[in-house]
């Protein structure tokens, strides 16, 4: 009896001795003083040292980078190893405990929690580290170090969205566009579509012609936070790249937004139109984004306005049954690069630069100068072919005219848990490195999916027809070429957290996503109505604010990239 | 105590005596019958479609239509699963805190219920209102944060027992319990000169074993789904990583791998067979049986505690 | 059940002072008992209520106590001035009645109803398979009610079968707004109903079965048994429960409502903890949720304290 008394005893004593004994002792010095001497730039083997890194921008397996093939060959150069962790629940919650406790990785990427990382102090400015043990990262960053600086004038974090060399365009469509099944461009003859309503009206036809085959015309993807898959085409079929919530005039840089305009009008008004015809998917504003997927795998849907990156699921496995029976090679989607009346499109992002995502060093690094070495290091020509394209006859070949390209076998090889234990899924991003865009000096892509020899080889024979009918190599030449735009992409313009600007977008996006089903829905009589109730509402919200502080800070950029 | 629930265990349960079943009886138990039968279809359904999900192939069950079994059946969402050396360590440090767990929070939570069933006790306004009220206020995270850092639990194995020692629902439970017993029973202990410890570890446990029954199950489902400690507290400490953390890490993993097969460089190995890509309905589903799984096994073995007036036939008896 | 002597305690506490812990002396065995756990509960649950002054700041985590900016009751102004306000309140209060109206009744029903079967492995196996659905997360769930609910799902396709609706113009029933509270209740019931018995079998095995055969021996019928002997035998658990949810009314649930809510439905199925994760912790703002969290105590205690007295009133076991 007395045992278990004791133990309650003991237990609840325990709790609160502990609160005086531990706690603190594992807390670091605040860092950033970088004493080491630069004997450091020597070759000289050094001392062994493990940093942790993490990473809360993507999941993947945590691991030790000299687990890997690349990080081990990049540990023999440097000695230095990072424990990689990855997050898995809430970015905001995670991020906020670090921020409570002063407790860092020595490395961090934030993702979308940056700005809060930034406001709590928690990495140490690069300028002077740089300046003394980053040549390569000089060489790689130079042009972009304006932009990086904060408004202290240093720079706290280092982007990826960088281009080395000369741009080179991915040549799928990874963007947004308006797709079609290749079936219904075959029974058409292969037109050229520019125009939105030549683009219904193809997929009119063709339901016409098939009217007991059950298809749905159109579908439009609402779910959650992807809802911008049916409120931003307005703004592509403008003639203008994806820039979020605004259209950026190209002569003033203003900044419009268009939730409201006309062009979101006609485009709810077309929608609402052939919802009326039948060839609307009325359950668009219901499925979620499996259901979505589902039906776009399922060969009923004839057309659909999506951005590439979200569609991977479905149009994988489109393609896949398609290689296995190439009867099914019409129920594959095509992009098209329509706009309302047929203007140039502006589909393809242009050469950005994306601000507001990147990798720190914290005030709790141990040794920020080993770390700036190992990402100077990692910047060398050499050890960038090593992270994207591997090594030289195992992962990768160079042709007599020195390009790089793969065998089918390599292709073949290269699966999840290769790119898992070789380590280009933990090197493919999230590291100082040359963007995807980028070139090496002899002209390959920085990036195997860039290169136009791998990307041929992958495609299927009625791949590289379609893509004759319409006299191109890839995808991406069936779209105009994007216009410069330094500010490029506006959306990822940091916003204060809880600032009116980010309020505003909230309310607009409940607004936007409790009117448009109503618009699509009603009947085109009422389509007048609401279109006049929805702008009533979205008239409450400041918008002139927001399109005036969008405006500025688009400006603020321009003359950033005029002056450097 | 583990010895004072087996000994009463022992009892039989009573039969229901079955002589005078009338015509009105028997209707109403084929009622019955078919009204839960109905209910078991729509029970199971969810999780006979969670695992026809879980075996068919990934790529084909993004087409959608799968309903009671696979149409491609595969093991690759399970070897996918499992393919992670950490799962197993994690399924141990998972059985390890539900049943430690379990074992603390039942008998603390119904050492203090005794004492704030107990009419005569002078604390007992006080201790129940101060547990009490703690089910409607929380301090938030980052003050329950940093007080888990103060008391130096981050990284260890106690911080998935200690901050749980007892849950005031259980609590409650427990009492409404030996509330309900008969008073006869803890006079006769008091009579016979037993101490209140005595008491209660020989009289009122036995008695409440199907309570504690009840409350057992609720903690070790509560601690066998927790992922949330393990994420805030220990997860740079993957020897303390769980089964649901490490699954809820395969499935953060599988949606990155999808979208980097969409993504950019990707491109260059697409032509990899992609029937072994695995999704994340896919990887979801295979979660939830490989999780749900074992907890489930424990209830048909705590449903013989809950047979229907043992223990007050037993100790009357 | 009766809680005849009224507190003895009180009478203590109010009492002199010399016998309270003459008396604290002689029941040192229950103080032991409980003590313990009173610094434990002290230490986590009420030391970090210090973070409520959280909600009258302009709270940066990385600053320390006495260097957060002080806002004042800004936070609630947000929360209460906002028209939304109002409607997210409406919302949750309504779910979360049907919520303990449709939880309480079907659970007790079906809890009563596996206390009459009398083959011991059927009732077993109903009660396994029942309590399945509470092991599946809500974001499998609401994927399941989406489908079923889709327009070629299958309540859709029995509608047209039974040529209630017809083809091309099935009814999208997540997005017709007052549908909502009704597809939260049945699917909340669907999920934990059988999850939900298990303290009410529980309950029921506290019954003398002796009192089963005096009913019987009065001519009582199933029904009868149920309602005179069953039902009351369940029922200080059941009020004591019942107690403990009423506090909880502000907690609705934030799971289904946002997984199943879509821009059609936004008007029925936002509930206080999606808007505030909307305003507060997506934007980075912990002010609001702890100023949301405060607001939600403060109901729950009126709440909670209102119940408890009614139930004395009512010569029912309470709570406290």
């Amino acid at each position: 009896m007395k045992k278990w008394l004791l133990l309650s005893f003991i237990s609840a004593m325990l709790v609160t001795a502990c609160s005086n004994g531990n706690g603190n002792s594992e807390a670091p010095a605040n860092g950033g003083n970088s004493s080491d001497s630069p004997e450091a730039s020597a070759d000289a083997p050094k001392e062994k040292v493990t940093f942790t890194y993490f990473n809360a921008a993507a999941g993947a397996k945590d691991i030790n980078t000299n687990e890997t093939t690349i990080g081990k060959m990049l540990e023999d150069q440097t000695g230095v190893n990072f424990k990689i962790e990855h997050l898995v629940g809430d970015i905001n919650t995670k991020i906020g405990t670090m921020i409570a406790s002063n407790e860092y990785p020595d490395v961090l990427i934030p993702d979308a929690a940056i700005d809060k990382v930034l406001d709590a102090g928690a990495f140490i400015p690069l300028n002077d580290l740089i300046e003394e043990y980053g040549p390569n990262i000089k060489k790689v960053y130079g042009p972009y170090f304006e932009q990086m600086k904060a408004e202290d004038g240093s720079i706290y974090f280092i982007p990826f969205s960088n281009v080395v060399g000369e741009y080179i365009p991915d040549p799928s469509i990874m963007q947004g566009a308006f797709w079609v099944q290749r079936r219904v461009l075959e029974e058409a003859g292969y037109p050229k579509i520019t125009k939105l309503d030549d683009y219904f009206k193809l997929i009119e036809d063709y339901m016409g012609k098939h009217k007991d085959e059950d298809l749905t015309g159109f579908m439009s993807l609402t779910h959650d936070w992807r809802f911008f898959a049916t409120s931003n085409p307005p703004m592509h079929l403008e003639g203008y790249p994806n820039d979020g919530g605004v259209i950026i005039d190209m002569n003033t840089f203003e900044a419009k937004t268009y939730a409201a305009a006309d062009s979101t009008k006609r485009w709810l008004k077309k929608l609402n139109e052939i919802n009326a015809k039948g060839m609307f998917d009325k359950a668009s504003f219901v499925d979620n984004y499996d259901q979505y997927l589902a039906k776009m795998t399922s060969g009923k849907v004839l057309g659909y306005f999506d951005y590439g990156w979200q569609t991977g699921n479905a149009t994988n496995a489109l393609a896949d049954a398609a290689k296995a029976d190439p009867s099914k090679d019409g129920f594959r989607y095509f992009p098209l690069p329509v706009t309302f009346d047929g203007q140039k499109d502006q589909y393809l992002d242009p050469p950005g630069f994306v601000k507001n995502r990147g990798i720190g060093i914290t005030v709790s690094a141990k040794d920020p100068v080993r770390i700036i070495q190992y990402f100077d290091n990692l910047l060398k020509e050499e050890n960038q072919v090593l992270r994207s394209w591997g090594i030289k006859g195992e992962t990768f070949e160079v042709n007599g005219e020195g390009r790089m390209y793969r065998t089918k076998e390599q292709v073949a090889k290269i699966d999840e848990s290769f790119n898992e234990s070789f380590g280009f899924k933990y090197y493919s991003w999230n590291w100082p490195q040359w963007g995807n865009n980028s070139t090496f000096p002899d002209g390959n892509a920085v990036q195997p999916g860039m290169q136009p020899e791998v990307f041929q080889m992958n495609l299927t024979d009625a791949d590289k027809a379609i893509l004759d009918k319409y006299g191109v190599k890839t995808y991406s030449e069936l779209f105009a070429a994007p216009d410069e735009r330094p500010w490029f992409p506006a959306w990822a313009i940091p916003k204060e957290q809880g600032s009116p600007q980010q309020i505003f977008t909230t309310k607009s996006d409940e607004i936007t996503k409790k009117y448009f089903p109503r618009l699509v829905l009603s009947s085109p009589a009422e389509f007048e109505a609401v279109w006049a109730e929805y702008a009533g509402e979205m008239g409450k919200l400041d918008t002139e604010a927001y399109e005036k502080w969008t405006t500025e800070e688009v400006k603020k950029l321009i003359d950033l990239a005029k002056g450097s | 105590m583990a010895t004072a629930v087996t000994t009463t265990t022992a009892a039989k349960p009573r039969k229901q005596s079955r002589i005078s079943s009338s015509r009105g009886d028997r209707i109403f138990d084929i009622c019955n019958s078919i009204f839960l039968i109905l209910l078991m279809v729509i029970t199971l359904y969810p999780f006979v479609n969670t695992a026809a999900v879980s075996f068919n192939q990934a790529s084909d069950t993004i087409r959608g239509g799968i309903y009671l079994w696979p149409r491609m059946f595969t093991w690759d969402n399970y070897a996918y699963v499992f393919k992670e050396a950490g799962v197993f360590h994690a399924t141990l440090i998972s059985v390890l805190r539900s049943v430690i767990g379990t074992v603390v929070t039942v008998f603390c939570s119904a050492m203090v219920a005794y004492t704030i069933s107990r009419q005569d006790f002078v604390l007992r306004k006080f201790v129940t209102i101060a547990f009490i009220l703690t089910m409607y206020f929380n301090g938030g995270l980052i003050p329950n944060f940093l007080l888990i850092r103060e008391l130096g639990l981050l990284g260890t194995f106690s911080v998935y027992i200690i901050p749980g020692i007892i849950g005031v629902f259980n609590l409650i439970i427990i009492r409404s319990f030996i509330d309900g017993l008969p008073e006869s029973i803890l006079e006769s202990a008091r009579i016979d000169g037993a101490g209140d410890f005595t008491t209660f570890m020989k009289i009122v446990l036995p008695l409440c074993v199907p309570v504690l029954a009840t409350v057992a199950l609720f903690t070790a489902v509560y601690q066998w789904n927790s992922w949330f400690d393990v994420f805030l507290y220990n997860s740079s400490f993957q020897e303390l990583s769980t089964l649901q953390y490490e699954l809820q890490k395969i499935l953060q993993n599988s949606n990155a791998s999808m979208s980097a097969r969409t993504a950019g460089d990707a491109f260059a190995n697409a032509g990899n067979d992609a029937a072994n890509a695995v999704t994340p309905m896919s990887v979801r589903a295979t979660m939830t049986i490989v999780a749900s799984l074992p907890i489930i096994m424990v209830y048909p073995f705590l449903q013989k505690y809950f047979v229907k007036g043992m223990m007050v036939g037993g100790v009357k008896g | 059940m009766e809680n005849a002597q009224p507190t003895t305690a009180a009478k203590a506490l109010s009492g002199k002072p010399a016998g309270f812990f003459a008396k604290l002396a002689r029941q040192r065995a229950l103080v032991l008992m409980s003590v313990p756990f009173i610094i434990w509960l002290f230490i986590f649950k009420y030391l970090p209520l210090w973070g409520w002054t959280i909600a009258f700041q302009k709270f940066k985590p990385a600053k320390g106590f006495f260097d957060q900016q002080w806002v004042g009751f800004e936070h609630f102004a947000f929360l209460f001035q906002d028209e939304r306000f109002l409607r997210v309140l409406r919302n949750t209060l309504a779910m979360s009645a049907i919520n303990l109206v449709l939880g309480f009744v079907t659970a007790i029903v079906l809890a009563l109803l596996l206390n009459e079967v009398r083959q011991v492995y059927f009732k077993r196996v109903v009660q396994t398979v029942s309590y399945l659905p509470h092991f599946i997360s809500w974001v499998v769930a609401a994927s399941i009610v989406q489908s079923t609910l889709s327009p070629d799902g299958i309540i859709n396709e029995l509608l047209s079968w039974l040529g209630w609706v017809d083809k091309g113009n099935e009814i999208l029933f997540l997005g017709v707004g007052e549908y909502f509270w009704g597809i939260f209740g049945a699917s909340s019931v669907w999920k934990d109903v059988g999850w939900n018995t298990i303290v009410y079998l529980a309950a029921m095995t506290m019954i003398d079965p002796s009192q089963y055969e005096a009913a019987k021996m009065d001519g009582a019928n199933r029904l009868e048994r149920i309602w005179y002997v069953t039902l009351p035998g369940i029922k200080p658990v059941v009020i004591v429960l019942l107690i403990m949810q009423i506090g909880h009314l502000l907690e609705a649930g934030f799971e289904p409502q946002y997984l199943l809510g879509n821009g059609m439905n936004v008007d029925y199925s936002e509930v206080i903890d999606i808007f505030v994760l909307k305003y507060g912790i997506a934007q980075g703002n912990f002010s609001l949720s702890v100023a949301a969290g405060m607001f939600k105590t403060v109901v729950s205690f009126i709440l909670l304290f209102a119940a408890n007295h009614l139930a004395k009133r009512m010569g029912e076991s309470r709570l406290f």
